[in-house]
């Protein structure tokens, strides 16, 4: 179909934070499971191991909405230290494709019903 | 507000159900209403209120219609970047406030 047409549709939201903390403590709380829950809830990511992780600059997760249209992308986080001892983070998040991530949950034994969940 | 009427376009079950199958592939209105109890006028409406949401988009072929999901909807990308907009700094001060309950 269009997928090379979808994939062409790159929307990234970019953010930068400044952390008093030093990297290697942030890169801790994003990247350990049971830290990253404390912030980063397991129930907005669509799977709670990493898409990938290069120990201590990068790690990126899939996430998913949890209403209709349940669109999926990925956000990077980027750790390096900043000129205060402290750290930059970069947020990196990406709508890619929307028609590729487009995942509508299917009933089990029904085609034609979708499932509606209460907000 | 656009995001409003993707909410209540797809808040109805049969539009939701036309919405899932456009999403595995562009179809006429006849094709999409195989398997479903509904008359075609009823159709012509249903598409015509996911299409006002931006979520289908109609492409004309000689004497055909077909439909599709909208993969350049504007109503995807803004609702989506309103949303994140918003949670990440929301996120980001939940991870201040952890960082300075963690030890070294």
């Amino acid at each position: 179909m269009n997928d090379t047409k979808a994939q062409a549709q790159t929307k990234d939201l970019v953010q930068d934070y400044e952390l008093d903390a030093p990297p290697e403590k942030v890169w801790r709380a994003i990247s350990i499971p049971a830290l990253r829950e404390a912030w980063l809830p397991k129930g907005d990511l669509a799977d709670a191991a990493p898409v990938s992780s290069k120990p201590g600059e990068e790690v990126r997760y899939r996430m998913r909405e949890d209403e209709p249209p349940f669109l999926e992308s990925i956000v990077t986080f980027q750790v390096s230290p900043n000129a205060d001892g402290g750290t930059r983070l970069r947020i990196i998040h990406g709508l890619v494709g929307a028609s590729l991530m487009l995942r509508m949950p299917r009933a089990a034994n029904s085609n034609l019903r979708c499932v509606m969940r209460a907000a | 507000m656009i995001e409003n009427d993707i909410f209540k376009a797809l808040a109805d079950p049969t539009r939701c159900a036309i919405f899932e199958k456009l999403a595995s592939g562009s179809m006429n209105a006849s094709a999409l209403r195989e398997g479903m109890a509904i008359s075609q006028p009823a159709m012509s409406q249903h598409l015509a209120v996911l299409r006002n949401a931006r979520l289908v988009r109609e492409e004309r072929q000689g004497r055909f219609v077909n439909y599709e999901v909208d993969p350049d909807g504007l109503a995807f990308i803004a609702r989506w970047l309103a949303k994140y907009r918003a949670y990440w700094p929301a996120r980001v001060d939940a991870l201040k406030a952890l960082l300075k309950d963690m030890d070294q």
